[in-house]
């Protein structure tokens, strides 16, 4: 018998891999570049943001804790390093006595932030899928509040992203003059930086940020605990007045309840960020809302201390206020206590410097998981849900970093133009997620709601006080820009949501529709993105072609590939549907790897048979409509082009059809997609 | 952690049943293979009866064939290792495995053996594993699985 066997070729396993009946799994090499250019643009690519990343590894890419704190922290954390100093311009006000009145204010805006972050850690429990105050606002009181959320947040992102850029560089060339005049290219440098940082993935974007973060936060409780040392044992120093110091007007203003909340108002920029954590639950190794909860508990205690730490020391060592020139609070404290010669003094100069520069990061983190529960929901263009090679966002933080850059190009680098439209959104955001944590627990009831609902409806108030007081005070300078332009944001991201829902409205195949079994003759082969009316009616194109159709659905989601299976064989039925798993999410790739391990498969007695690649399209009527629907369609179309024995079939669907048959408004055709074909 | 005292070779061909034996022992061989670097070759056959001409297109169009192997070369790159994998159709599934072994110039053979009792209450080792103890020319591994705690 030692002759008796015949060794039996696989043509599909250099590309795929069978995970079960009719489902297969793409290997690296399905998705492997097949022109020079393309394989060019890969290598450049991944030499830029790391290797292509499966969709199986994003657990691994999840963030510990210890990662996550600085990663999502870094905004709020780092605004303790210049929110004593907004407190003690508006305090000089009322002369030099009034500064001593920056503790309480500063334990004031201690407490909302224990009220805002206690209400965050809930909505990290409550919402596990992340979304924060936009998530928060929309289930609990209105689509419209939660999309008021959504476009404050992200215009306190980019502002963030832009300020604390030109902020960064500021300080550059207030060491090295010379660099003011390349100061927008610094910034542009240093925004790429980020984005090129971040598109590489989680994981190691929280790698680069921890050790700064970490360090700053060192420094600064270092610090505070050598100042109260000083201040216990009475030994503390003779301050001399600092450069460029405002000195209190002639005529001071009395300490009015008005003077106090614009004190408040000022220093509430030390909020910023907070809500960041609440956003990037997902984000969060398992189990992430316990882990983001205690992480957001963690950053708060840190911001915390860190303010009132600082204010308080400060205020013992009689620090003051100084214009944009002068030192600042917190270098006012630490040439104190370290010493201004002190190479202590200059790391933690260094520190906070870079901080301020990393706080950045948390709108890259924040902006783009935003975007994609936006684009999942149907409010923003579906390509902001895609994860990139590295499991990033990566639509989220290009766009990011292109507004904000262009921001920067238009304002000129200057942070005083900008501030203005700054902690406007915050507050906003702070308020409707409070309103709607209120709701949340009147309609709840759970355990302990009775003071929950009044925590958060304190912070409601609060937070609502503050947002008015900081928007008068800064609308003339600019946050009535920030006015306008969320309603408009609002309106542009209903719009998207009707496109949508209008051509979701004409794709729909009523659930009871059974597609009718048709004798044909050739092999056709459908690339489906999902089940929808122009997906239906290439199945019928390609059922008249042939008698051999096989559908092929390209999925990076196993659970939505099983939704898939199970729809299509109810619905379908009598048309082979092949899953093809793609864990580096190609779509193109794959579909060409399976037509070519079709033809390998065919006996080499028989002819090539000519394979039709029925490619289902949704045609837009506008060129602006194009940026919201998939171009895998046109993909496919350049691949197929001019390969051996196939034929490229396209099916468009156009909205015009729908509409002359139908109406606008109608509701599907009661015989579904078959009064189509 | 691999067994410091398990096995050691270069070439081992890890017998791919189609059981649930499969993937213990294609980890285990892999945890093995990894502390020398030896190579690992997981075959599949299909037995082909005497109906049918030994190069009938069965195998070939078997999903459940291709995805046995398809299995094993998961598991092993689960386990950090690589796993070439080898389809054959023969009369007689341990005759291939051996011949297979032989031709390639491997020092052991790998099988999984399912706890099973035939009706009667006798172990049941079918024919397979008693063919290759027989007549490889190689050393041969055999991990059975843990007997069924009820069994115990």
């Amino acid at each position: 018998m030692a002759d008796k066997r015949v060794r039996v070729e696989r043509p599909h396993a250099a590309y795929f891999r069978y995970a079960g009946p009719g489902q297969l799994v793409a290997k690296p090499a399905a998705s492997a570049p097949r022109s020079r250019f393309e394989r060019q643009w890969l290598r450049a690519k991944a030499w830029l943001i790391g290797r292509p990343m499966a969709s199986e590894e994003e657990i691994a890419e999840r963030l510990p804790k210890k990662l996550a704190l600085p990663i999502f922290s870094s905004d709020a954390i780092s605004s303790s390093a210049y929110a004593t100093d907004e407190i003690l311009r508006v305090l000089v006000l009322a002369g030099a006595g009034a500064l001593f009145i920056s503790i309480e204010v500063a334990i004031a805006i201690a407490m909302l932030l224990t009220v805002v972050s206690f209400s965050y850690r809930q909505v990290c429990r409550a919402y596990p899928s992340g979304g924060g105050a936009y998530v928060v606002a929309r289930e609990n009181i209105s689509q419209t509040a939660g999309l008021i959320a959504a476009a404050a947040l992200f215009i306190d992102y980019v502002m963030t992203v832009a300020v604390s850029t030109a902020s960064a560089v500021s300080q550059a060339y207030s060491v090295w003059p010379a660099l003011y005049d390349i100061r927008i290219e610094i910034a542009f440098a240093s925004i790429a930086l980020i984005t090129v940082a971040n598109l590489r993935g989680l994981r190691e974007a929280g790698n680069i940020f921890a050790l700064p973060t970490y360090l700053f936060v060192g420094l600064a409780l270092l610090m505070i605990g050598l100042g109260l040392g000083h201040i216990v044992t009475n030994t503390v120093p003779v301050l001399p007045d600092p450069a460029d110091v405002i000195k209190p007007p002639d005529i001071v203003e009395e300490v009015s309840i008005l003077l106090l909340l614009h004190a408040f108002a000022g220093g509430a920029v030390a909020l910023t960020g907070v809500e960041a954590i609440a956003n990037g639950v997902p984000a969060f190794k398992p189990p992430e809302s316990k882990n983001a909860g205690n992480t957001m508990t963690m950053m708060a205690i840190l911001l915390g201390t860190l303010f009132v730490g600082i204010t308080f020391v400060g205020n013992r060592f009689g620090i003051q206020p100084t214009t944009e020139a002068g030192p600042t609070a917190i270098a006012q404290v630490s040439s104190a206590v370290f010493g201004a010669d002190s190479p202590l003094f200059i790391v933690f100069q260094f520190s906070t410097a870079l901080i301020l520069f990393l706080a950045v990061n948390t709108s890259f983190n924040a902006f783009p998981r935003l975007a994609a529960i936006l684009a999942e929901d149907g409010f923003m263009p579906r390509q902001f849900s895609f994860r990139g090679d590295r499991l990033a966002f990566s639509w989220g933080i290009v766009v990011l970093a292109v507004i904000a850059a262009s921001l920067l190009a238009v304002f000129q680098g200057d942070v005083h133009l900008l501030i203005p439209l700054y902690s406007v959104g915050v507050f906003v955001c702070f308020t409707l997620s409070q309103a709607g944590m209120v709701r949340h627990w009147l309609k709840d009831r759970g355990p302990g709601w009775h003071w929950r609902l009044v925590v958060n409806g304190a912070g409601a108030v609060l937070t609502f006080v503050v947002l008015i007081v900081v928007a008068s005070v800064k609308f003339a300078g600019g946050a009535y820009l920030v006015v306008i332009l969320i309603p408009v944001l609002v309106v542009l991201m209903l719009f998207v949501q009707r496109q949508y829902r209008a051509s979701e409205r004409q794709l729909a195949v009523r659930p009871d529709y059974i597609l009718r079994p048709i004798q044909r003759e050739e092999r056709a082969i459908v690339p489906v993105p999902r089940l929808n009316r122009a997906v239906i009616r290439a199945v019928n194109v390609a059922r008249s072609i042939s008698d051999d159709v096989v559908a092929v659905y390209i999925s990076d989601d196993p659970d939505e590939a099983r939704e898939m299976r199970e729809r299509w064989e109810r619905q379908v039925p009598g048309v082979q549907l092949v899953i093809v798993e793609s864990p580096y999410r190609a779509l193109a790739g794959p579909l060409m790897a399976y037509l070519d391990v079709l033809d390998r498969a065919w006996p080499p007695d028989k002819p090539e048979p000519i394979t039709f690649v029925v490619i289902p399209e949704y045609v837009a009527r506008h060129w602006w409509e194009r940026l919201l629907y998939n171009q895998s369609a046109r993909r496919f179309r350049a691949l197929l082009v001019g390969r051996p024995h196939t034929v490229v079939v396209d099916v468009p669907y156009r909205r015009d059809e729908f509409e002359r048959f139908h109406g606008m408004d109608a509701e599907p055709h009661p015989e579904g997609a078959a009064a189509d074909t | 952690m691999a067994d410091l005292s398990a096995p050691q070779f270069r070439r081992a061909v890890v017998a791919l049943s189609g059981g649930r034996t499969d993937r213990p022992i294609v980890a285990l061989a892999s945890d093995v293979a990894r502390l020398s670097h030896a190579e690992l070759v997981g075959v599949h056959v299909v037995e082909i009866d005497w109906t049918l001409p030994l190069d009938a297109d069965v195998a070939g169009r078997s999903e459940d064939a291709q995805r046995v192997l398809d299995i094993a070369e998961a598991t092993a790159e689960g386990a950090r290792y690589q796993l070439e994998t080898v389809l054959l159709q023969a009369r007689d599934v341990g005759a291939a495995i051996v011949d297979e072994a032989s031709e390639r110039g491997a020092d052991m053979i790998i099988c999984g053996l399912p706890f099973r009792r035939r009706f009667g209450g006798d172990f049941e080792i079918g024919r397979t594993i008693p063919y290759i103890l027989k007549n490889a020319p190689c050393a041969v591994w055999v991990v059975r699985e843990a007997m069924p705690e009820e069994q115990a």
